[in-house]
């Protein structure tokens, strides 16, 4: 109800009114799946019946499996669930063709498969993930019965195939046709409150109103909008052909987003290191730095010019872009006033460093606007190759997740074999399901432990709608009316996230064993025997899921805290192409994992974030360090002499060593060669100084602003102010220097980060650097 | 033309054939009208897509079992 409806104004049909819009916004669209889902599921089950294929349920199931609140969903899905199925049924059928007299045998390839098909399923947690569950499932679902009759396999799998494949189709087109829920009419909003939401974030963060906790919830949000976005798209691509058209560009657009986020906390660590730091000269350079923060918040006003639509960020991306081009000279300004102020060289680089930053910030906030803004166009981009974002769970958890499955299944099985016990097939097919059906899920042992309870619920229930309320009714559609209040009281259930896994794991194994198989036969005996031996496999997985290695122990936090710094060891010596695509986003990746499994333990997630946030910073300097090497290494001047990006190397050894095993020897190492990089750059850069610049006395005015810039402008902003033929001559040793430059703030930054009191890496907040000679001033 | 064909063996109605022809067909065609921006005009696109779908199946259907 409405708490807020005005009193008493419109009396009472105002107040009814404002209740069922209410309801109309909260809890209509839960209803209507239900309503959708149980539909498509009475359908389905009149349909088999009506074609007379031998087990009108397993359409059914399918249906509870592959409904979701949204079309797009359910398409996606249903296109890996029938790809799916039929690898399952092909593998069932040459499995059972190759070991038609060996059980065990035949067994263990089941059990083999299973656990791979799990695997992949965990590993891919997009929706490949259920291609894996029902290539696992229905290789079990066809195999495992016909193990006495290999003769019987090639009816057993089209029969399954035909049901599944009736039970997607049904499903999809009510999806879809019924009151459809879009989920890409979600995504304009989606993408408008992301953008919303980011200005305010850039604007309080760079003027130092939000703490440290504010910040850390902020970046949490912007991972899981990252991922929900991504989400989205692949769905949308599915349902919209309008979202399909700007695929391209909504990748485009997360990338960018990844990008510029990853600045602004770069940017803001920095200045937030100067605040720290109590010292008259940085109070200067912040000073300095004071109107450039206020403006960038003035450029994006939401009170001023609101950015409601695509159409409107095109207007505040050229802003940006005017902000953007006047920013070198600006900033070239700043800094020669600040010089005549005897400022040190170290604060000076502090200067750099930050204005570097920022000048890179406003770059990419205006291509992430831009971006935003080439929503409102129709025609597919040209030259857009961002690989999409592909959410995938580490290798080592995948393992583990493949492995638990076959531990579990072989239990059953050996259990089965052992005993002779008559329902055991059944309990390892059941087994095999929840494993897969869990390993989807992000908290698995919750999930199984969920179908447990379903299982357990089932029972009773099934055995009153099946045996007491099922023999009265007369007629098909008197069955549906004994089935209504179970199923959909369960898919209410699963319409609830905390209890998601209760109402499926009910409806599974409900509609297994109460609903009736074609002809109906009347067998109590047949069903006890059924739900005891779902309730043993489905008992015996969950156990399994929470014994051996449970996501939730700490040995996970462990595992992605380490992935996490493998990103930078990547980022260091990786393939350079391939890690600039991949190292946003699976960091991200990996965070997005640590934070919903250790939801309930905010100190963990701390330790997750904090290594997140040094993982960024370094890895992403890291990256720009080696593009800026390989640049200035493929020009003339520096190919003569080989070995002058040495120091360089070995810094980014000692961090691969760093971050391999962090130790407080080793991040000192990595501190020094830091260091030593700075004053062999910084020295370079001055011996580039002084020899171009002696040619070209002769005076081209922006050229010498320019050289006294920090590496700030790029190709892009290069070519209008050096026109003339005589600036082009000495252009290229002014791009290298502004190369050098640029290496020594990002190398100025890795330092800062390294030496950062919050950092996780081992030293603890008093860590300082050991004394080493001061860096050449540049 | 005949009602059923042989698959590696097994007797397959030429209408499920014809079924995975019309999913292709209309999944090109569709893609054609998204191109062309059709659907900005249609009310409902699914319902549009489905009924598209079952005139291409049905006219394919039709033209083997008349």
């Amino acid at each position: 109800m409405n708490a807020a409806s005005p009193p008493a104004s419109g009396g009472f049909i105002a107040d009814w009114r404002a209740a069922a819009a209410d309801w109309t916004l909260t809890a209509a669209p839960g209803w209507l799946h239900v309503g959708k889902t149980f539909g498509a599921a009475i359908l389905v089950l009149w349909l088999a019946m009506r074609l007379e294929l031998p087990q009108p349920r397993t359409a059914m199931l399918t249906v509870f499996i592959v409904m979701q609140p949204h079309s797009g969903a359910v398409l996606a899905k249903s296109f890996y669930r029938i790809g799916g199925t039929v690898i399952g049924s092909l593998v069932a059928l040459s499995l059972v063709a190759l070991f038609p007299q060996e059980h065990a045998l035949f067994l263990l390839a089941i059990t083999c498969w299973l656990a791979l098909c799990t695997a992949g399923a965990t590993r891919n947690r997009n929706f490949r993930s259920y291609g894996f569950v029902l290539a696992g499932y229905t290789a079990a679902l066809i195999g495992i019965p016909t193990i006495d009759d290999p003769s019987g396999i090639f009816i057993a799998a089209v029969t399954r195939l035909t049901e599944v494949s009736l039970g997607v189709i049904v499903s999809t087109v009510v999806s879809a046709v019924v009151f459809p829920q879009h989920v890409s009419n979600s995504i304009p909003r989606v993408v408008r409150a992301r953008f919303t939401s980011f200005v305010e974030f850039v604007s309080d963060s760079l003027s130092g109103r939000i703490d440290r906790a504010g910040i850390e919830a902020s970046n949490l949000r912007f991972i899981s909008d990252v991922i929900n976005l991504e989400a989205a798209r692949s769905m949308g691509v599915f349902e919209n052909p309008e979202i399909r058209l700007r695929s391209g560009r909504l990748t485009q657009l997360n990338s960018d987003f990844m990008a510029v986020s990853t600045r602004l906390h770069a940017l803001h660590q920095t200045l937030n290191r100067l605040r720290t730091r109590d010292h008259a000269e940085v109070r200067l350079v912040l000073d300095a730095f004071e109107p450039y923060l206020r403006e960038i918040a003035q450029q994006l006003n939401p009170a001023e010019t609101p950015v409601l639509q695509a159409s409107d960020a095109g207007a505040a991306a050229h802003r940006l872009d005017l902000f953007r081009l006047a920013l070198p000279a600006r900033i070239a300004g700043t800094r020669v006033a600040l010089t005549t102020q005897e400022i040190g060289a170290l604060i000076l680089l502090d200067f750099d460093t930050a204005a570097e930053l920022f000048y890179r910030f406003v770059d990419e906030l205006h291509a992430y606007t831009a971006t935003y803004a080439s929503l409102a166009e129709t025609l597919p981009p040209v030259g857009i190759a961002t690989r999409p974002y592909v959410p995938k769970t580490g290798l080592f958890a995948t393992t583990v997740s493949g492995l638990r499955a076959a531990l579990a299944l072989f239990t059953v099985c050996f259990f089965w074999y052992a005993t002779a016990w008559p329902s055991g097939g059944l309990a390892t097919i059941f087994a095999g399901v929840v494993c897969a059906i869990s390993a989807t899920a992000i908290n698995p042992f919750r999930t199984a432990y969920q179908m447990l309870l379903g299982a357990i619920i089932a029972l009773p229930a099934g055995a009153v709608a099946a045996f007491i309320l099922a023999p009265q009714a007369d007629g098909f559609a008197m069955l549906a009316v004994v089935l209504a209040p179970f199923l959909i009281a369960a898919l209410c259930l699963s319409t609830k996230p905390r209890w998601a896994g209760v109402g499926i794991g009910f409806l599974l194994f409900f509609g297994f064993g109460a609903v009736p198989d074609n002809p109906v036969v009347y067998n109590p005996v047949g069903f006890f025997n059924d739900l005891i031996a779902i309730i043993i496999a489905t008992g015996l997985s969950a156990a399994a899921f929470g014994v051996i290695l449970p996501p939730t122990s700490g040995w996970w936090l462990k595992r992605i805290v380490r992935d996490l710094r493998q990103q930078v060891v990547a980022a260091c010596i990786g393939r350079r192409e391939e890690v600039k695509h991949s190292f946003e986003s699976a960091s991200r990746d990996l965070m997005y994992q640590a934070g919903a499994l250790i939801e309930d333990r905010p100190d963990a997630q701390q330790v997750a974030l904090a290594w997140m946030f040094v993982t960024l910073e370094v890895g992403h300097a890291m990256i720009e360090l080696r593009s800026e090497t390989a640049a200035l290494v493929a020009e003339a001047a520096f190919a003569r002499q080989g070995d002058w990006p040495k120091p360089l190397w070995t810094l980014r050894d000692d961090m691969v060593r760093l971050f391999d095993k962090p130790t407080v020897a080793n991040r000192r190492r990595a501190l020094a060669s830091t260091a030593t990089a700075i004053a062999h750059v910084q020295q370079k850069a001055g011996d580039m100084a002084l020899a171009p610049l002696h040619e070209s006395a002769s005076g081209v005015a922006p050229a010498v602003t320019e050289a006294k810039l920090p590496g700030m402008t790029d190709e892009r902003v290069e070519p209008r102010l050096s026109t003339t033929a005589a600036t082009v001559a000495t252009a290229l040793p002014v791009r290298q220097r502004q190369r050098l430059l640029r290496l020594v703030s990002y190398l100025h930054f890795m330092r800062s980060a390294l030496l950062d009191p919050r950092s996780p890496l081992p030293g603890g907040g008093d860590f300082r650097e050991t004394p080493i000679g001061e860096p050449h001033a540049s | 033309m005949p009602h059923d064909i042989t698959l590696f063996g097994a007797y397959v109605p030429v209408l499920l054939a014809l079924f995975f022809g019309g999913v292709v067909l209309s999944w090109l065609l569709d893609r054609v009208l998204a191109y062309l921006g059709f659907y900005r005009l249609v009310w409902h696109p699914s319902l549009f897509r489905v009924s598209m779908f079952v005139c291409v199946f049905g006219a394919l259907g039709l033209t083997t079992y008349r």
